[in-house]
């Protein structure tokens, strides 16, 4: 302690006042003048997710075999199994607000009767809308890929040295 | 010159009276006044935003009017504030809070009938114009104290309390800079100043440009931009003082404080910049007194992208260790350049 009191603080350079403010504002104006912003414009152009990616599970009830090893696997409980009034087994249904995205019921499912969308910027105004029940999760998966194959521009974002981020259309013509 | 129309003396005949009261009802609703001023505001805060985003690699306004990159934004704001209900807080004082943003506005439309707009294009004139607008601008800070107290909240209060020390620390150097001009020219008349430098040819802005720094420094601080944002300060105390108004009384004291910026802007445009100088027709002056003052206009919203914030401490040491002495300096320069002026 003694020795760093004796020592003596290096005194930081000052800075020149009328300089620094110039250069300030001269940095300022190029930006504006210059650069292009880097915003992407979501509802229009929307990004290209990986492969792999894990979005919003969609059900097909003719592949369902109602075996509900996915309602027994599923770690927030969020795939229930219900009764299909003129179906003898029982059928999943979903309430997105649970699923956390793991992807288990898709990988223990005998029959890919579930599977791994690439959407995950659904809204819905009331909490009960996202419960589905099996009848209605067939549905949704019908305008989700529906929704899919009409979907808006997409885009790959890429990071570029000069100009910071770029996005580039993935669109193939 | 085909140019000139003398549109105060057409009225005044058309309508039979005198070009005096004709001239003083004119300016301030107006032109260089009210409607002007509406336009240009709306155009400035857009302006501001779009300008911000800009500097941040950002969009900014955009999805109203895209044709003209949301430029009509603000109409709708605007539209939209206006017809809002007025919320009037239990424990506010009603009258006080009510009428000192109206009282506020309407001092500052005293002094857009005083700050010329053109050749000829004045409210009234005054051997003392430029004390009047300075008076005028002046009392809105008694006012802003006067809201920040009656709508008892603790922000405003807060606010109350910051715009307190701005008003001392900024109208000081404005003041400052502005006896310095009166000193250069030896007049305290706007239109007179503006005569001197057309015909001497030397604009304020070369013979003294320390005042003239000063004075932009100064009408930064007291119309709350960026560098000095101390009375609105946003990340702390909500709006400062305005932080419990909504609707009409909001949107007057939004536009309170572009309405000083605008002024100070018209006042630094024909103090410095020679207002109207290269022309002598009506149309091409007026033309060009909204075009410097439109310039640093949007250099002030500039700055916003360029600084951080100060803080209190640190814009009195600057205010009154810095700049107060640099405003004695440039009484000196008036004293040295007078003679240029005759």
């Amino acid at each position: 302690m003694e020795n760093r009191s004796e020592k003596e603080i290096p005194s930081r350079k000052r800075p020149n006042l009328v300089k620094a403010h110039l250069d300030a504002i001269t940095i300022g104006l190029k930006t504006l003048l210059t650069r292009k912003p880097m915003t992407m414009m979501y509802p229009e152009v929307s990004e290209e997710w990986p492969e792999g990616y894990r979005g919003v599970i969609i059900y097909f009830y003719d592949k369902c075999i109602g075996c509900s090893l996915c309602s027994q696997i599923c770690p927030p409980r969020a795939i229930k199994m219900y009764k299909v009034p003129g179906d003898k087994r029982l059928r999943p249904g979903y309430d997105i607000g649970r699923c956390i995205f793991c992807g288990l019921c898709v990988e223990i499912c005998p029959v890919d009767a579930l599977a791994e969308s690439k959407v995950s910027d659904k809204v819905f105004d009331k909490l009960e809308q996202m419960v589905f029940d099996p009848i209605d999760w067939t549905f949704f998966t019908k305008d989700l890929q529906k929704e899919q194959e009409t979907r808006r521009n997409k885009v790959r974002v890429i990071i570029d040295e000069e100009v910071g981020l770029r996005y580039e259309s993935t669109v193939t013509k | 010159m085909v140019l000139d129309i003398d549109l105060v003396g057409t009225i005044s005949t058309y309508l039979g009276l005198p070009p005096e009261l004709v001239r003083a009802v004119l300016a301030p609703l107006i032109y260089p006044g009210l409607g002007v001023f509406t336009v240009i505001v709306l155009f400035l805060i857009w302006a501001e935003r779009k300008i911000a985003a800009k500097v941040q690699l950002r969009v900014g306004p955009y999805y109203v009017s895209k044709r003209l990159h949301g430029a009509l934004q603000m109409l709708a704001d605007g539209i939209r504030v206006a017809f809002q209900e007025v919320i009037i807080p239990l424990e506010a004082e009603k009258p006080a809070y009510i009428l000192a943003p109206i009282l506020s506005f309407a001092a500052l439309t005293v002094a857009f009938a005083v700050v010329p707009g053109g050749p000829g294009i004045y409210g009234f004139s005054s051997s003392m114009s430029l004390l009047i607008v300075y008076a005028a601008i002046s009392v809105s800070p008694i006012l802003i104290i006067l809201m920040g107290w009656s709508s008892s909240n603790k922000f405003s209060y807060i606010g109350a309390g910051r715009e307190t020390l701005v008003t001392i620390a900024g109208e000081v150097t404005l003041l400052a800079s502005l006896l310095s001009v009166a000193m250069m020219y030896k007049s305290l008349d706007i239109l007179e100043i503006v005569e001197i430098q057309r015909q001497t040819d030397i604009i304020g802005l070369v013979a003294n440009p320390l005042a003239a720094l000063l004075f932009f420094i100064a009408a930064l601080l007291l119309t709350d931009r960026i560098p000095f944002d101390l009375v609105l300060g946003e990340q702390e105390i909500v709006q400062g003082p305005f932080t419990e108004y909504t609707g009409v009384l909001y949107a007057l004291t939004l536009a309170l404080d572009y309405g000083k910026l605008y002024v100070l802007m018209l006042l630094f445009t024909s103090l410095f910049l020679g207002g109207w100088a290269p022309f002598d027709s009506v149309i091409l002056g007026v033309v060009a007194v909204l075009a410097k003052t439109i310039l640093l206009l949007l250099l002030a919203v500039f700055l916003r992208s360029v600084y951080a914030r100060m803080r209190i401490d640190q814009v009195a040491s600057v205010f009154w260790g810095r700049l107060f002495p640099l405003a004695l300096l440039s009484f000196i320069i008036s004293a040295l350049v007078a003679p240029l002026y005759g």
